[in-house]
Parts: C-alpha cells; sequence; structure tokens
C-alpha cells in the first residue's frame, strides 16, 4: 500500500511517498512553496521517479503553510503533529524537536508515544528562520550551501541582531563595510538563528535526545550553534527537510488503515 | 428563521455595526452616545445622566498611520486604533469620552486625546485593599460626575445613579446566567455567537440588552441539550477579535464554554454592591471587589486558581490566552499561570491577539496542532 505525504511550506514543496507505512520509496523537494508552481512540480518528480500516479496512492495527507490548497489530499494535519510523526518515526527516542522552515522556527516536546505535549512558534518575523539566513546569503554573496563551511573557519563570533531581519541585514552590511571576515559574520549570522529558536526550545524543558528537522537543519553551523547555546548534543533528523511530509505520509498510512 | 435564530441575528448585526446600533438606540431612547475607552468605567454615572454609554474597542484590520505620530509602536492595537480613529473623527459625535487608567498606554490617552469631544480621565486605584482607596475613588467619581454634568448640561442625582446600578446589576446578573446556560449549548452559541452576544452589550441601552438575553436564555433553556463531540476551551485575555480568530476555534470543534476576557466576562463579573451609602461609593466598592483580572492589582493573584477552577467547573478540555500583543499586564500573568496549567496536566495554548493582523495562518497552525493535540 502506497501513501503520499505533502508538505507545502512557505519556502519550498516536498513530498514522501511511502510504502506499508514503512519504506520511503520516493522523496522529494522542489524550492518553490505555497501559491507557486511548486507543489505540481514536486508531485510530478515523485511520480515520475516512483513510477506511481495519484491512483495508486491509497491515501494522501497535506501538511504546511499551504495544506489547505491540495485537491487531491483527502486530509490536512498541521505541520506541528507532521513534524512529530516524522521525527518519531525516525528517531523513537526524541522528546525535543527544533524544526527551522522557511518562514517559522518552532520548538515541539513530546512524550514517550511520539505525542505533542506542548508547542512553540516564532512570532510573526522572519528572524531566525529560513528567511533569515536566506536574506543574509544574498547580502554576503556566500551561497547557502557554502555558509557552514564558513562559519567552521571563523575566529570569533560577531553580534548580530536576533530581533529583525532588516535590522540584521543592515547590520551585516555595517560588518562588511568594516571588513570583518565574512566568516565572522556568518558565526553572527547562525549564532543570531540560534538564539531565536532556542528561545522556543527552552520553554519546551529541553528533554533530550534533542532533534532538529526542516530546511536549516542541513546548515552545520547553526546546528552547531544551537548545539553550543543549549549545551547540549542535537541530533540531525535524516532526511531533514521532508520531515512533514514523512509525518503527512504516515498519517496518511494511518488513515488507510482504518478504511480496511 | 426560529425565535432563537432571530435573536442571534439581531446580537450580530449590533456587533457587527456599533455606528448603526448607537444610532438605532439612539434614536429609539433619544439619548446621547458618551463613549468608553476600556477597561472599567463607571458606567451607571454616565446612564444615570441620560446618556448611553458605548464601548469603544478599537477596529480590527485598521490601517495605522497618524497614530504612529501620538503613539509609540509597541502600544496595543486596540489603542491603536482608537488613536487613528480619533484622528479621523470617528468619535466627534459623542457627547464626552470617559477614559479609565489601567495601563501605561490608557494612562496618556487622556492627555492625547485628539477627537472633538470632552475626554475625561479617571484614576483606578490600585492599593485595592485599604478603605482609603474607596475614599479616592469616590473622588475620582465625584469629578467624573460634574464633568459629565457639564458636557451633557444635565443633573446627576444619587437617586438616578442608584436607578442605574439597579439597571446594570440586573443587566450583569442575566449576562452571567446567560453565559453558564450557553455552556451547555455550543452548536448553537458558538464563539462567533457568543462574542456577538458579549461584544453587543456596548452598543445598546442595557435595559435593552437585558431583556434580549433573558428572552434568548429561556429559549435556549427550553432546547434540549446536545452532546458535543469537539472539545471544549476557556478563553482568557483582554479581547478574543477580530472573528476570523473565533471562525479558526468553529473549524477545527473548538467550543468556547467559559471566558475571562476583559472584554466580555470580566465586564460583568462583580456586581455593585447593595446598601443605602453613597451610590459613588457603591461604586467604588464594586472595584475594590473586582478579581481575577490583571488590570486590578491582586498580590494573592486569584486569577491563577480562579482559572484552573474554572477549567475543572465546565469540564473544559483547555484554556486558550488569548495575549493582547503588548498588553503587560497580561503579560506578566502569563508565566505564572503557565506554569500551574502545566503543573496539573491542563493543556494550554498562547495565542498573540492584534486587531491590524491581516493574516491568521499562522494562528491557524496553532489551534489546529493544539485541537489535534487534544
Amino acid at each position: 500500500m502506497y501513501t503520499l505525504g505533502i508538505d507545502i511550506g512557505s519556502a519550498s514543496s516536498k513530498v514522501v511517498i511511502l510504502k506499508d507505512g514503512r519504506d520511503i520509496v520516493a522523496e522529494e523537494v522542489v524550492q518553490f512553496g505555497t501559491g507557486s508552481s511548486g507543489p505540481d512540480r514536486v508531485l510530478h518528480q515523485a511520480f515520475t521517479k516512483s513510477g506511481l500516479t495519484f491512483d495508486d496512492m491509497a491515501k494522501v495527507v497535506a501538511t504546511g503553510y499551504g495544506r489547505f490548497s491540495v485537491e487531491q489530499a483527502q486530509k490536512q494535519i498541521s505541520e506541528i503533529s507532521c513534524h512529530a510523526k516524522g521525527i518519531f518515526f525516525l528517531v523513537p527516542t526524541a522528546r525535543t524537536i527544533i524544526d527551522i522552515g522557511g518562514q517559522d522556527a518552532k520548538a515541539i516536546k513530546l512524550d514517550k508515544r511520539g505525542m505533542v505535549s506542548q508547542f512553540f512558534m516564532n512570532d510573526k518575523c522572519a528572524a531566525g528562520t529560513g528567511r533569515f539566513l536566506e536574506v543574509m546569503s544574498r547580502v554576503l554573496e556566500v551561497p547557502l550551501d557554502k555558509m557552514a563551511e564558513y562559519d567552521s573557519k571563523a575566529s570569533e563570533v560577531v553580534s548580530v541582531s536576533s530581533t529583525c531581519t532588516v535590522f540584521a541585514e543592515s547590520e551585516v552590511i555595517s560588518h562588511l563595510s568594516n571588513n570583518v571576515p565574512k566568516e565572522n559574520i556568518i558565526a553572527g549570522v547562525h549564532a543570531s538563528v540560534a538564539s531565536k529558536a532556542c528561545g522556543l526550545a527552552y520553554r519546551t524543558g529541553l528533554e533530550e535526545d534533542i532533534v532538529m528537522s526542516g530546511g536549516v537543519a542541513q546548515n552545520e553551523g547553526v546546528v552547531r550553534a544551537i548545539s553550543k547555546e543549549l549545551q547540549k548534543k542535537v541530533i540531525v533528523a535524516p532526511h531533514p527537510q521532508v520531515v512533514g511530509a514523512l509525518g503527512a505520509a504516515l498519517f496518511a498510512y494511518d488513515e488507510a488503515k482504518k478504511v480496511q | 428563521m426560529s425565535k432563537v435564530e432571530t435573536i442571534v441575528a439581531n446580537f450580530k448585526a449590533i456587533a457587527s455595526n456599533p455606528k448603526k446600533a448607537i444610532a438605532d438606540a439612539q434614536a429609539k431612547t433619544g439619548k446621547p452616545a458618551v463613549g468608553v475607552l476600556p477597561v472599567y468605567t463607571p458606567e451607571e454615572i454616565i446612564y444615570a445622566a441620560g446618556a448611553l454609554p458605548v464601548g469603544c474597542w478599537g477596529k480590527a484590520t485598521k490601517t495605522i498611520s497618524k497614530a504612529r505620530t501620538y503613539l509609540p509602536a509597541f502600544a496595543c492595537s486596540i489603542m491603536q486604533s482608537i488613536m487613528e480613529m480619533e484622528l479621523e473623527g470617528v468619535y466627534d459625535d459623542l457627547k464626552a469620552v470617559v477614559v479609565s487608567s489601567p495601563c501605561d498606554t490608557l494612562k496618556c490617552m487622556g492627555q492625547k486625546w485628539k477627537g472633538k469631544c470632552p475626554v475625561i480621565q479617571f484614576v483606578h486605584p490600585q492599593n485595592r485593599g485599604l478603605a482609603s482607596a474607596n475614599t479616592f475613588l469616590v473622588e475620582e467619581y465625584k469629578l467624573v460626575r460634574q464633568r459629565l454634568e457639564e458636557a451633557l448640561g444635565v443633573k446627576i442625582t444619587d437617586e438616578a445613579i442608584n436607578e442605574a446600578i439597579e439597571v446594570y446589576n440586573e443587566n450583569r446578573q442575566a449576562t452571567r446566567k446567560f453565559l453558564e446556560v450557553a455552556a451547555s449549548y455550543p452548536q448553537i452559541i458558538t464563539p462567533v455567537v457568543r462574542h456577538a452576544i458579549m461584544k453587543s452589550r456596548f452598543f445598546m441601552d442595557k435595559k435593552d440588552h437585558t431583556a434580549a438575553i433573558k428572552e434568548l436564555t429561556a429559549e435556549l433553556e427550553a432546547m434540549p441539550v446536545e452532546a458535543w463531540n469537539g472539545k471544549k476551551v476557556i478563553l482568557t485575555g483582554i479581547t478574543a477579535e477580530p472573528d476570523e480568530f473565533l471562525e479558526i476555534l468553529e473549524e477545527f470543534g473548538l467550543a468556547v464554554v467559559a471566558d475571562d476576557l476583559a472584554q466580555e466576562s470580566r465586564q460583568v463579573r462583580v456586581d455593585v454592591p447593595d446598601g443605602d451609602e453613597d451610590p459613588l461609593m457603591r461604586l467604588a466598592k464594586q472595584w475594590q471587589n473586582m478579581y481575577g483580572c490583571s488590570l486590578a492589582t491582586d498580590r494573592d493573584k486569584k486569577r491563577i486558581p480562579m482559572l484552573v477552577e474554572m477549567v475543572e467547573k465546565y469540564g473544559a478540555d483547555a484554556l486558550i490566552y488569548c495575549q493582547m500583543k503588548f498588553c503587560d499586564p497580561e503579560e506578566f500573568d502569563y508565566p505564572l499561570l503557565y506554569t500551574q496549567l502545566e503543573n496539573k496536566d491542563i493543556r494550554n495554548l498562547m495565542i498573540e491577539i492584534d486587531q491590524q493582523a491581516n493574516s491568521l495562518e499562522q494562528i491557524r497552525t496553532r489551534v489546529q496542532s493544539f485541537a489535534e493535540m487534544m
């Protein structure tokens, strides 16, 4: 039995196709989110690579910011629940999740059964999210996927505001005009993201294992900064960017089993 | 349309179009309108002056630009939209506006008032346990009375204030009874309807509101109670607006079975005590007796156990803290309440309330996640 989870975020669209609620047969990411061609393209990619179609799917569950825009989905489930489900599937020892996506950051507390017992989300502000890193990447002229490498070579961490992306951008420009090495600025940018995310994570009580998901978890510099701020080990989930879609596919499997 | 539907539709029409509701009430009663800003005002004195007290609680999704000249960006959204509307002349038809001073922003609203009508500001004493606090508040209320008399050109007698107290106490009692009964009828008294009924108090003559709410309560009581398949929540905070937020609660099957909102239940929580003494002293004692509100100092913070007891009493599945953005008094209470709720394993969610919010998608995600947790 195949089930499909689709996670339409603000910055990207993700799909996971599961076989029998256990094996990932397709996982695709397109870097365009809700309101764009991203959702159609990511579905097309997933079906092309797997050789499957919608007709093969027992159930489809949508999550993410654009979850109500997927016509084919039989159910919409929030990204908090889907991330919890996906993480618990991948890392059953997880008790705290830090998820940083394109537009929001979340800290989720799980109980021993993998159920969400509390969660906290960022305010209506891009600081501490993937969008913040995108803005900084552009200002610094360093590609997103190279930022962790720069960070690893930093000799010190410069101060970058975590309150507001626009203010932080002007701070970074100021550092650049003062010839501060980009490595040190990037380490500061990552520390800024970490302080914002940790502000949410502290409220959960920080039970271990602490697991990171979301696109930003692919940035080792941010992971290091979060681990340093929390003084705790932080595990990066396998397939971090598709954890939400995986959770949705698992929920779809549960739904499909109910029908049988 | 059933009788209940007709009454509810009338309440919704009033709450959604205050301007028309006030005009209708004035046409019916011939009374001039006097504005009352949040949160607590001795409306009885206004009513005794033969005027219609009308609530000024801001406006949802109002674009704020002119108000920025007079208020910092971190003033709450209710005050931002009131200031914006002052500058646009929205309140110029009012004969006066009465402003209390329970928070830092409201303290300055009288000084900054840009409307054309006179503004009457007064202060509630916060050291409320002392007898001298009542003496102080009586002096404040005397000034309110005197300035209202000047603004309206009338004499406000003790007898008229005592009669107004009776009208208001009856309304508070009828509203509290309605809220008790409504908790059993979430299919009819949805979060949006419940809010409209409470909000309409601000734009109706209280005698008319009392009559309508009594009629609705009687109609509800005659109906069978049906099982509720969704979850039950209690709201606490200053307001739970806009309606779109309440619609999200409905969308995910959450019924509001009780509230501790400053705009709603806190307005009817405490009656003015009976007695033969000076009616202004009776009104002062109502403030002394007020409890469970972040704006009325309470060293014992009884609001916290009060909310825990409310959750138990109504069999609520969770509590939602409607945190008015930038409201310091509410922000100070939240950590204390959060700790207690967590200790007692009571599900809870904090939602930031902002009248100027145009997109509620993040709130939708939070509420859906919360509903999925329960």
